[in-house]
């Protein structure tokens, strides 16, 4: 009785509310809030905020095409285990005060799921035997390599910061060290790591300055130029459900400990918290930047932020 | 219903693939301008797609010069179902001045059917808008006939 309980309150955390429909459903408001907020930026009217789920839906519908070069079942397959690893790192996430799984060693979890959408999308688009999206991986590939050495160096300096000379990744500590000793935000040895932080976000969904690898105007948005139908919808999701994701690592490690104890407020403030950082860290930087090329990029990663978040690494090694 | 949610998404949600066949240009500024603030077509979820893959709308531009017609007929071979197929400006619907040239094979009708046609040398940013409006209620129709 008592593990059939279990089995339904773990597929309800999986299939619904820190997982795959809750993450989807916040995903998709922050994608159409981004598209609002930049078209307003620019002068325009812009689209509604609810049009990120209706070109999933469109998507839906339409037909899906297997290119003749294309290896049917990894084609097909990979948008799904971007999906699946997505919805799986919103439970090691506390959203508010609710955490789905904890374990001792959280923050590794998330950093070993965070990277599968990414090689999802590479290995999709090499299956599909396009030039353009050669070109596209090879790109994604170097942005991965770029923004994957700050963000470690991020996570280290929180584990430090918070454990002491034994680092913790675990997820609750960070939450609860948080609730007795303030939002590491607001520890000023962390500011270059958030900071740092904040900067890893667009480079990991992709937006504007840093879409090398999907710049649809120079080589057809690379790995997806071959991908029609649903499971291009699915890889749309992904994006929308990674700035959920992001957004929401940034606000559980930096602002975490922030309680009301009610779990429904506690879960709107985590999404009001969230937009309010996929504005600042993706619209404002889309809206006043062009493309970069890959070389720029990776060198403004491993220079000036990895940079920051070994600033903070330091700081917080000299126990300040 | 998960059916017409599906068939509603496909008005709101049209996205463009332009195509020039020899044009002189002037069309492709008007359909940019489209997109502009001024006019701002995303406020209806037109958006232009990098490749004929993601396309809803084809819009075609230009005379159709024999260098480009084998390109046109691959391209729209691509285009997933449902699709629409816009002609731009006089060019792809008669030749306009390039009519009789060697080397042009116009008009657009004869290699694929036109959904909706704009007319004008070159239309103002206002009929290409009601024009791409227009296709995006046949994609409507055209969604709603599939079967699933």
């Amino acid at each position: 009785m008592f593990n059939v309980l279990n089995i339904v309150l773990l597929l309800v955390f999986v299939l619904i509310f820190p997982g795959a429909l809750f993450t989807s459903a916040v995903g998709l408001w922050l994608a159409g809030v981004d598209r609002k907020v930049l078209a307003r930026m620019q002068h325009r009217i812009g689209p509604p905020i609810r049009q990120p789920l209706y070109d999933f839906l469109k998507l839906m519908g339409k037909e899906t095409i297997i290119p003749h070069a294309a290896n049917k079942t990894v084609y097909l397959g990979a948008p799904i285990v971007g999906f699946v690893s997505l919805a799986m790192i919103m439970l090691f996430i506390p959203v508010g005060g609710f955490v789905a799984v904890s374990g001792s060693a959280d923050l590794v979890v998330i950093l070993y799921l965070i990277t599968i959408p990414g090689v999802a999308l590479i290995v999709g688009g090499s299956s599909s035997g396009s030039p353009y999206a050669g070109i596209g991986i090879s790109r994604e590939m170097v942005t991965m390599m770029a923004y994957e050495l700050p963000f470690v160096l991020v996570l280290l300096a929180v584990a430090r910061k918070v454990g002491g000379a034994n680092l913790v990744f675990s997820m609750e500590s960070i939450a609860a060290w948080q609730a007795a000793n303030g939002s590491l935000l607001f520890h000023w040895s962390m500011i270059p790591a958030a900071i740092a932080m904040l900067l890893v976000i667009p480079a990991e969904v992709g937006t504007q300055p840093f879409d090398v690898a999907e710049a649809e105007t120079e080589i057809c948005e690379g790995p997806l130029v071959e991908y029609s139908g649903a499971p291009l919808g699915l890889f749309k999701l992904n994006t929308a459900m990674k700035m959920f994701v992001m957004t929401g690592l940034f606000t559980a490690l930096f602002m975490g400990g922030l309680r009301t104890g009610i779990v429904v407020l506690d879960v709107v403030i985590f999404v009001v918290i969230c937009t309010v950082l996929t504005i600042l860290s993706m619209t404002t930087i889309h809206a006043v930047t062009a493309r970069l090329k890959i070389e720029h990029l990776f060198k403004f990663y491993w220079t000036f932020v990895a940079g920051m978040a070994l600033l903070s690494l330091v700081l917080v090694w000299f126990g300040l | 219903m998960f059916k017409k949610l599906v068939d509603n998404s496909a008005l709101k949600s049209p996205w463009i693939y332009h195509i020039n066949t020899g044009s002189c240009n002037g069309c492709d500024i008007e359909l940019v301008a489209v997109l502009t603030p001024r006019y701002d077509a995303e406020r209806f979820g037109f958006r232009l797609a990098g490749t004929p893959r993601h396309a809803d709308i084809v819009v075609v531009s230009g005379p159709i010069t024999s260098q480009s017609k084998e390109r046109l007929i691959r391209t729209l071979a691509q285009v997933p179902e449902p699709k629409c197929v816009v002609s731009l400006g006089s060019c792809p619907r008669s030749g306009n001045v390039f009519k009789g040239s060697y080397s042009v094979e116009g008009p657009l009708e004869k290699y694929v059917h036109v959904d909706v046609s704009v007319a004008g040398c070159t239309p103002k940013p206002e009929a290409i808008m009601e024009g791409l409006y227009k296709a995006a209620q046949i994609l409507k129709e055209k969604r709603e006939a599939m079967k699933k």
